[in-house]
């Protein structure tokens, strides 16, 4: 890893309001979707972001492909703030951080021909001559395992598991650095999902690039990420490099998460953790640890001190009390 | 119903070579060609298998439920408890669905209706099955959501599916389904739109419901974890038809269909060594035009020449464990 890691993102915080009237609307409360969270991508390295739905997990993502002002804290590529970017700038930006979403059903404009939709990401940023644009839209099907001459039909012509791989050409086509995958197998079948994972595996050891993999299945993230971070409402609650973390889960949250994963096994003990009740709203997340409403280990000092995340091994950080210090 | 616990070798549903198919005007699409298997009473028979496979088609076949406009079963037999329900009229049709054989979809959202509360869609199918007065409905209403695990069920009762949370609707919808006593319940992925610890919370109800009643439970679903987790035999799927069927352990330690052995092999797993992961290269078939072979054989790394020919009989291969596939022919 080199001394600057490529994507910096320091104390990050996004909270929206919650309002209720028009004309003299009053703030009723904060969605905390992300409170505080820090962590760095290096180059070439994929970073895992697991949780449960509402956790902040895909807030984040939005962030960082800047389709959201942060309430407070900062994202750094290389070193420069990314919001507050115009113009020329911004360009550049998007050129460097692309994104492929779970859907690919409506992430690709229907009346557009796959070869239009890919190379109108090299159009935006004045990549080229139209000659040199159609030349780079077939080596990049090439690359996602399509036919150059399937860049005429439309995206209706082909699978889930096809399309997906188009989102992935289109997002390739201006030699980004960093990816941000947000759930990008998860709408495949099994079969599809493989060829898929090992398709991006391929294109990263390739060209040297960078992945945030949003997702919220761990056997993706196992095979994909080198770094995991665990958030449960709006906050990391256990970081580390993902082979520590498969083999010596801390966080109770965690291990209540692992546990929960059904594996393709069978007579498997039937003594999985199942934590009570749901996620508490994050409108009003509980006092002190946000966990502590759930967990199976709550302490008294749960409930009113928030732990913080501290280095348990080299490189896995945890927040919980019952880690730290007594 | 119960007496029904233990038994586990009476036969409650069989379906014999159904076949159902869509007639539209770019041609027939062969959404389910040829479909068999028996349900035991008090057991949990997994059917998994890709999108497009014809498993919703199948559940929904079993239950006459299927989306007008060219859908119709065209062959075989579904007989629930010895009777062929695909040839009842609608009115008796209507008296098993929801009594003797129920359903469970995917998405709560859109089973439940919006614009009523729980309560009343609760009360409404208890009131179906047992009729009775209000107060006694009532506390049945409030006794059926404590079962299902929901806390403060007065209070919930008066709420609309809105107020709740996914895994929590999921729930009710199951209260409703309980309240008609069925034999025979088809579960249609009910947990893929819900997170993983919600989901195991689901999977852990519905087990016990389960041994409570001894109800028959068909789960269609496209998660292999799910199925070790919860059921004793294995149905898996291919383009229309059933290639493998067996006890669960058995499919997962002698997968014998090509295909039950590459879908197993592509599953990422949670422990072991990380490589690369095994795929299936290709797609599958489009339904609307089957060759006479084996469906699976264009992507089938043992294909031969008899493969092209003829869909290969079911071979049994173990107890209670049969394939579809012409290597496992004896010579």
């Amino acid at each position: 890893m080199s001394a600057e890691p490529l994507l910096t993102v320091e104390r990050l915080r996004k909270h929206y309001a919650v309002t209720k009237g028009i004309l003299f609307a009053r703030t009723l409360g904060h969605v905390k979707a992300v409170d505080d969270i820090s962590f760095t991508i290096a180059a070439g390295e994929t970073l895992g972001l697991v949780g449960e739905s509402g956790c902040g997990k895909t807030t984040t993502s939005k962030l960082i492909l800047n389709l959201e002002e942060p309430t407070d804290g900062r994202i750094l590529l290389e070193g420069k703030p990314i919001h507050g970017l115009k113009g020329e700038a911004l360009r550049e930006f998007r050129s460097q951080v692309q994104a492929v979403f779970q859907d690919p059903w409506s992430s690709l404009n229907p009346r557009m021909t796959i070869g239009r939709i890919i190379a109108e990401s090299l159009i935006v940023i004045g990549w080229g001559t139209p000659g040199k644009i159609e030349e780079r839209v077939r080596e990049l099907l090439r690359q996602v395992g399509l036919r150059p001459e399937q860049a005429t039909q439309y995206p209706h012509e082909f699978s889930g598991g096809q399309r997906q791989r188009i989102a992935l050409a289109s997002a390739l086509a201006s030699r980004p650095k960093l990816i941000v995958l947000d759930e990008p197998v998860s709408a495949l079948d099994v079969s599809i999902r493989a060829q898929m994972m090992n398709l991006l595996k391929d294109i990263q050891a390739r060209d040297k690039l960078a992945y945030l993999l949003v997702a919220h299945d761990l056997a993706t993230v196992r095979h994909m990420a080198d770094r995991t971070a665990v958030m449960y409402l709006g906050r990391i609650v256990e970081y580390a490099p993902t082979k520590t973390l498969f083999e010596d889960v801390r966080h109770p949250y965690t291990k209540a998460l692992f546990s929960a994963v059904l594996q393709a096994r069978p007579n498997q003990p039937e003594d999985e953790i199942v934590l009570p009740g749901e996620v508490p709203s994050p409108l009003n997340p509980p006092s002190g640890c946000r966990f502590h409403t759930r967990c199976p280990f709550v302490m008294a000092r749960c409930a009113v001190e928030e732990p913080r995340l501290r280095e348990v091994s080299p490189g896995h950080q945890v927040a919980c009390h019952l880690y730290q210090a007594a | 119903m119960s007496a029904a616990g233990g038994v586990k070798d009476e036969t409650i549903l069989e379906v014999r070579d159904l076949r159902t198919h869509f007639f539209l005007r770019r041609g027939v699409v062969k959404a389910v060609d040829g479909v068999s298997f028996t349900l035991r009473r008090g057991e949990v028979l997994g059917l998994v298998g890709e999108s497009g496979c014809g498993k919703s088609v199948t559940a929904l076949s079993l239950m006459r439920l299927l989306p007008k406009g060219g859908a119709r079963a065209i062959g075989g037999e579904v007989l629930l408890d010895g009777t062929d329900i695909l040839t009842l009229g609608d009115s008796q049709m209507r008296e098993i669905r929801g009594r003797k054989i129920s359903m469970i979809l995917q998405d709560p959202q859109t089973s439940l209706n919006p614009v009523f509360t729980v309560g009343d869609q609760l009360r409404e199918s208890i009131f179906r099955r047992a009729g009775g007065r209000t107060a006694q409905i009532m506390r049945e209403a409030v006794a059926a959501l404590r079962r299902v695990d929901i806390a403060a069920p007065e209070q919930r009762i008066g709420q609309y599916p809105h107020q709740m949370s996914g895994g929590m609707k999921q729930r009710v919808v199951g209260a409703i389904v309980m309240s008609g006593e069925p034999e025979v319940l088809i579960a249609d992925e009910p947990t893929t739109a819900l997170d993983v610890t919600i989901q195991l919370q689901y999977l852990k109800l519905l087990q016990r419901l389960q041994r409570e009643t001894g109800m028959a439970i068909l789960f269609i679903t496209h998660d292999f974890g799910v199925v070790a987790r919860l059921c004793d035999r294995v149905a898996v799927m291919y383009a229309g038809r059933i290639v493998e069927c067996g006890p669960v352990q058995e499919v997962f330690e002698h997968p014998s269909h090509p295909y039950t052995q590459a879908l197993i092999a592509s599953v990422p797993a949670m422990t072991g060594p990380i490589g690369r992961l095994t795929t299936i290269e290709g797609q599958p078939p489009s339904l609307m035009d089957l060759s006479a072979g084996c469906r699976f054989e264009p992507r089938c790394r043992h294909a031969e020449a008899r493969c092209r020919e003829a869909y290969p009989p079911p071979v049994g291969v173990g107890p209670d464990h049969t394939a579809d596939c012409w290597r496992l022919q004896p010579a």
